[in-house]
């Protein structure tokens, strides 16, 4: 299979990741590619941004241009794992039927933290290969939390690639009669110990991850090339503030970590854009008291937002001179789909591609 | 959304009225140096580092520290730990009710992760304590509910922004949070609320935009501003007041909601704190 461009968003909490996630999804599908946009953030904001319904199975959205095609997958926390599993057993029905049957399943079922995550992922990789993108936007959970999300799928296959899944499965069929601890090992007592009944369920969930090893494996060593292959395109999302600031040292600190080097900075608000209309009102004797006020805020407010943006930019240029930005206007819209069709004109995809 | 700085103003504001607080944050404690630079000395800052959190928290479980470290170096356990959902979760929470059991009397605000992982945070000791039934990882949980996210011992205050796709969210938010972990929101903080302009502006605009020519036409635009932010102003504040009607009456007149103002800088924690206390929501 040909590898998608694959573009990471990552940001702080509340800076517009999801919108520019989106706008970037669409420029890329109004540019021709066959795109995906997915939303690993447990929270719903995609489906907002897009203004449709999205879910578990990747569906098609309308562009309202001409262009390729994008198509948008937001797993439910609560039915994501489900789907999952039963795409992983497809092979095994029985081991399945057990496996939906233990009590450690049906709480990671629950939207344990971590589980929706790495099920997003495996599904996108799904969703990538049935309907044969060449593009994929992944709006990721807010900074602290993506950084675990994209090592995930190797921390996984080394887990299922190594003896542990053995060791805890051979746990299992000891468990399933009375344990015996004089035959344990010290570690396997003081787990059995710590977990009390519940380490039969533990057991008995690798016992049937042994059965699907290879594939989980597979599927988790193509998700973590999907999210660490150098190819993969990491774009911070900041807004102008202090705190967004923050959490993008952090993760660029932290990808560097992974020897990840972001292709650009999205700066979200980053402007608001040259009002003539004010000026000519300003310049008008037909004005009242109340149009006068409004007229005050808005110069107030627009250089207040542009002085914000301008000292995170500089703040930005001054620590990674060679990090490209990307600056985008604030607008303003009752919908959120039209503030996505919106910011979806400032990106310039060629030239973003390019870096 | 201002969520370090409204949680370091509450803590600095209990700091104040109390004598004593303590402010936690998880990661690396960017969020004090950022918000909380004129620290009082009766406000403690601690910083608890997720990645180390099971090793620490890991002693109580195993039976000693020693017994810990041998079932965690293990060779199977480590990548278990490592890659298993939930465990990291259950340390960070043992060392924050180890923080609470350290400072008993004092008010101790935590800056959770963002939304839905903080729901995911505080719902791990209850599926954590039906799934086991007894056992030390049973005790654990059981002992992070009582001592930690009970509604004895927990206030939720969650931040927002007036804005649609993250006020939504947050509403759900706050469903979540009663109906799967137990817990109301005793205080929803919407930050950044922006001002209203004079009452009759979009009139006055609207009026003035059937002058003919540039001036007509620059009002018009106007007026078209003026609707939308009056429409998002219309949509946010239905959804507050369904909110506070739902989550605002057992306060005893007091709505559980209070709007920060949009400003022209970011605001330190002083700042905020100030904010909170003159509504009094501190």
């Amino acid at each position: 299979m040909k590898h998608p461009v694959v573009i990471v968003c990552a940001g702080g909490g509340g800076v517009g990741k999801t919108t520019a996630s989106a706008a970037f999804a669409l420029a890329l599908a109004k540019s021709g590619y066959r795109a995906l946009i997915v939303s690993i953030d447990p929270a719903r904001r995609l489906a907002d941004a897009m203004g449709v319904e999205l879910g578990t199975q990747a569906r098609e959205l309308s562009l309202d241009s001409d262009g390729g095609q994008l198509f948008g997958l937001m797993p439910d926390p609560e039915d994501a794992l489900r789907t999952f599993v039963e795409f992983l057993f497809a092979e095994e029905p029985e081991a399945l039927e057990r496996l939906l049957d233990n009590r450690l399943y049906r709480v990671l079922e629950a939207a344990v933290p971590g589980i929706h995550e790495v099920a997003t992922i495996s599904l996108t990789w799904r969703a990538i290969t049935e309907h044969e993108v060449d593009a994929v936007v992944i709006d990721t959970a807010p900074s602290r939390n993506a950084v675990d999300f994209i090592t995930y799928p190797k921390r996984l296959a080394k887990l299922l690639g190594g003896r542990a899944v053995g060791w805890m499965a051979a746990i299992g069929k000891r468990t399933t009669v009375a344990p015996q601890e004089d035959k344990m090992g010290r570690v396997e007592q003081l787990l059995l110990r710590a977990l009390g009944p519940v380490a039969r369920d533990v057991a008995g969930l690798f016992a049937e991850m042994a059965r699907v090893r290879k594939r989980f494996i597979l599927l988790n060593e193509h998700t973590s090339d999907l999210l660490l292959r150098p190819e993969t395109r990491y774009y911070p999302v900041a807004s102008p503030t202090a705190a967004a600031k923050d959490d993008v040292d952090y993760l660029i600190k932290k990808l560097g970590k992974l020897d990840i080097a972001p292709r650009a900075l999205i700066l979200n608000s980053a402007f608001v854009q040259e009002r003539d209309w004010v000026q000519v009102l300003e310049a008008s004797a037909e004005t009242t008291p109340a149009i006068d006020e409004v007229l005050s805020t808005l110069n107030d407010e627009r250089s207040t937002r542009n002085r914000a943006a301008s000292r995170i930019t500089d703040a930005f240029s001054r620590r990674y001179p060679s990090l490209p930005q990307l600056r985008l206007p604030f607008i303003e819209s009752v919908e959120p789909r039209s503030i996505v069709h919106a910011l979806s004109q400032s990106f310039d995809i060629a030239t973003l591609l390019e870096r | 959304m201002g969520k370090t700085t409204v949680a370091a103003g509450l803590a600095l504001a209990a700091a104040e009225a109390e004598g004593e607080a303590v402010y936690v944050e998880f990661g690396d404690g960017a969020g004090a140096r950022r918000v909380l630079r004129d620290r009082p000395s009766g406000l403690e800052h601690v910083v608890l580092d997720p990645s180390r959190a099971v090793a620490k928290a890991a002693a109580p479980v195993f039976g000693s520290a020693t017994l810990a470290k041998l079932a965690l170096d293990n060779f199977a356990m480590r990548p278990l730990i490592r890659a298993a959902p939930a465990v990291r979760e259950l340390g960070v929470l043992e060392l924050a009710r180890q923080v609470v059991a350290e400072h008993p009397g004092k008010r101790v605000v935590f800056d959770m992760p963002a939304t839905g992982h903080s729901v995911a945070w505080l719902k791990v000791a209850r599926q954590g304590r039906e799934l086991t039934g007894r056992g030390p990882v049973h005790d654990l949980c059981a002992k992070l509910e009582a001592e930690l996210i009970s509604p004895r011992r927990a206030s939720i205050v969650v931040v927002t922004l007036p804005e649609r796709l993250v006020l939504w969210e947050t509403l759900t938010l706050c469903e979540t949070v009663e109906k799967e972990v137990g817990l109301s929101v005793d205080r929803l903080v919407v930050n950044r609320v922006p001002h209203a302009p004079p009452e009759n502006a979009l009139t006055d605009a609207v009026a003035m935009s059937k002058s003919e020519g540039a001036v007509g036409e620059a009002a018009q635009q106007l007026a078209e501003l003026l609707s939308i932010r009056d429409a998002v102003r219309k949509q946010v504040m239905q959804a507050l007041d369904e909110t506070v009607h739902r989550y605002g009456e057992d306060k005893g007149g007091d709505s559980g909601l209070t709007l920060l103002p949009f400003a022209s800088t970011d605001p330190t924690a002083r700042t905020v704190a100030e904010w909170l206390r003159s509504a009094g929501a501190a």
